[in-house]
């Protein structure tokens, strides 16, 4: 038989899952992702370099500083921009947070969809925390167009690190608590581990990346492999785990969220206390006969932008290769021969958001 | 064994916070605080001042009618349009001024980081919901005027959690 699951489905999250089911066996899987296309790419050629930057953060609303990210450095590599030192630390501390807010959305969207209702409600409170921090910093609670080329819009406001350092402390301690009342919960560990494993080798040879990658056990994270801005000066500790299951694809989005707190810390540590946040630009900056490639770790792996240049105020080309698509390539390997009831659990797991896999 | 003592945990866990003051925010009753006065920018040195980027506000004293605000929303929304204004500005010599549809605004501030003459601002005024789409076009006149917003909780952590108090 087959089974459309979506695309306007709550369980597939706009895109259409087609499962061809045998009795209560997942026999093939073929995810049909499109529906919510939008042509970001094609939009644009037709926008310069700077109005580019409200419309390009759309697809990942909530991790939209890391969407924007290699769009900004590789625009500052083609019109030869240095970024100021302060700028930098901004920009890793606005991204760390950024990934937060997406985890935490995405883990509670994989609560509920597990029947853990208590997993819905806790991190949806708990990112506002983070929400809060990002309102201060850039002034909206999502889509916050912050990063432009050359540093951010805005410097930040008096008495932040105070208050930062503050909420992410408190924000380390509540997700801790998350260990007793989901992790370590006998009914999610009997639901998830075990189902859909992807091994090592699958794992590279699909070409996924991100969580997925590493709780393959490859350890692999472009923030300690190709470090971007100042991640090199900051100790980036990596998360890997070896079974490859939905357990440990959905546990190492919460270890890192860990890490990041620990980054965000280090970050306003060594941050300079003073000094410009951004570089004064030409009203319609114009780019050479370049092409540039820049990516970066968003929440959901490695998140590469391709821009070609040919001479004017709008670039020639615009081409993102998300983590989200890369990962949704494992989906049909991962379902066959599952139960139909696994399949939230198998592809939430995945860290998959459509509306990025789509642009 | 080991099951049964997980599910136990994971109810104690949870049992742990019927004591916990709530964090919710009851929104029409209390309403959080922001920094400052709004999204600002300066245009000599090309930094903005942090601020909630909410309605706009144009001074106009300040406004020339040059467009620049009009020409960064054109890639964007369009959600700004230049309108005749009645009234005569020293600076202003065509008289027109940006009128903004909210329908259309994503309030990312690229018009206030546009404008070189200390000119529009965003504000702190957030609420701006209304029951026709004509009520969401703001007139330059509208614009002037600097709005009220009611803040008196913001995020506290304490020993026992965090509240909005």
């Amino acid at each position: 038989m087959t089974l459309n699951v979506g695309p306007q489905h709550p369980g597939s999250g706009h895109m259409r899952i087609i499962v061809q089911i045998d009795g209560d066996h997942i026999v093939a899987c073929d995810p049909d992702p499109g529906y919510v296309h939008r042509g970001e790419e094609k939009m644009a050629e037709y926008r310069n370099y700077i109005t580019n930057i409200p419309h390009l953060e759309r697809p990942v609303i909530h991790d939209s500083c890391n969407i924007l990210y290699p769009y900004v450095l590789g625009v500052e590599e083609l019109l030869g921009i240095e970024t100021p030192e302060r700028a930098k630390y901004v920009r890793v501390i606005a991204s760390e947070l950024n990934r937060c807010i997406y985890t935490m959305y995405w883990l509670a969207i994989y609560g509920i969809f597990l029947g853990h209702s208590t997993m819905f409600m806790w991190p949806a409170g708990d990112r506002e925390l983070l929400i809060d921090l990002m309102e201060k910093m850039t002034g909206a609670r999502v889509t916050h167009a912050h990063f432009v080329p050359g540093g951010v819009r805005n410097d930040l406001p008096p008495n932040f690190e105070d208050v930062c350092l503050r909420q992410v402390n408190y924000f380390e301690k509540r997700i801790k608590e998350y260990a007793d009342i989901f992790y370590d919960n006998p009914i999610l560990i009997s639901r998830t581990r075990d189902t859909g494993v992807l091994s090592r080798q699958d794992a590279i040879r699909l070409g996924t990346t991100g969580s997925v990658l590493r709780a393959s056990g490859v350890d692999y994270d472009v923030r300690k492999k190709e470090p971007y801005d100042v991640y090199d000066e900051l100790d980036v500790n990596t998360n890997v785990m070896k079974e490859g299951d939905s357990y440990a694809r959905s546990r190492v989005p919460w270890l890192d969220m860990m890490e990041s707190c620990n980054i965000i810390r280090s970050a306003l540590e060594k941050m300079p206390s003073s000094g410009s946040v951004r570089v004064k630009l030409k009203p319609n900056p114009k780019g050479g006969h370049d092409t540039v490639y820049k990516r970066v770790e968003s929440g959901r792996g490695s998140l590469g932008c391709y821009i070609v240049s040919d001479g004017k105020p709008e670039p020639y080309r615009v081409k993102m290769s998300v983590g989200s698509f890369r990962n949704l390539i494992a989906l049909p390997y991962l379902l066959k021969g599952e139960k139909l009831g696994n399949m939230p659990a198998v592809y939430w797991s995945l860290n998959y958001w459509p509306v990025e896999a789509d642009r | 064994m080991k099951t049964a003592t997980g599910i136990i945990r994971a109810l104690n866990s949870g049992i742990k916070h019927l004591a916990v003051k709530r964090f919710t925010l009851r929104y029409p009753e209390e309403k959080l605080e922001f920094v400052g006065d709004g999204y600002q920018f300066d245009p000599s040195t090309g930094v903005g001042i942090a601020g909630l980027k909410g309605r706009h506000m144009l001074f106009h004293d300040h406004c020339t009618g040059c467009q620049l605000c009009s020409i960064a929303c054109e890639g964007v929304a369009e959600a700004i349009g230049m309108v005749k204004v009645p009234e005569e500005q020293k600076q202003n010599k065509k008289s027109i001024m940006p009128q903004i549809d909210y329908g259309k605004c994503v309030f990312c501030g690229l018009c206030v980081d546009a404008c070189p003459f200390y000119a529009l601002y965003m504000t702190n005024d957030y609420e701006l919901s209304s029951f026709s789409k004509e009520g969401l076009i703001y007139t330059p006149a509208q614009l002037a005027v600097k709005p009220y917003v009611r803040q008196d909780s913001s995020i506290q952590i304490t020993e026992r959690g965090a509240t909005h108090g």
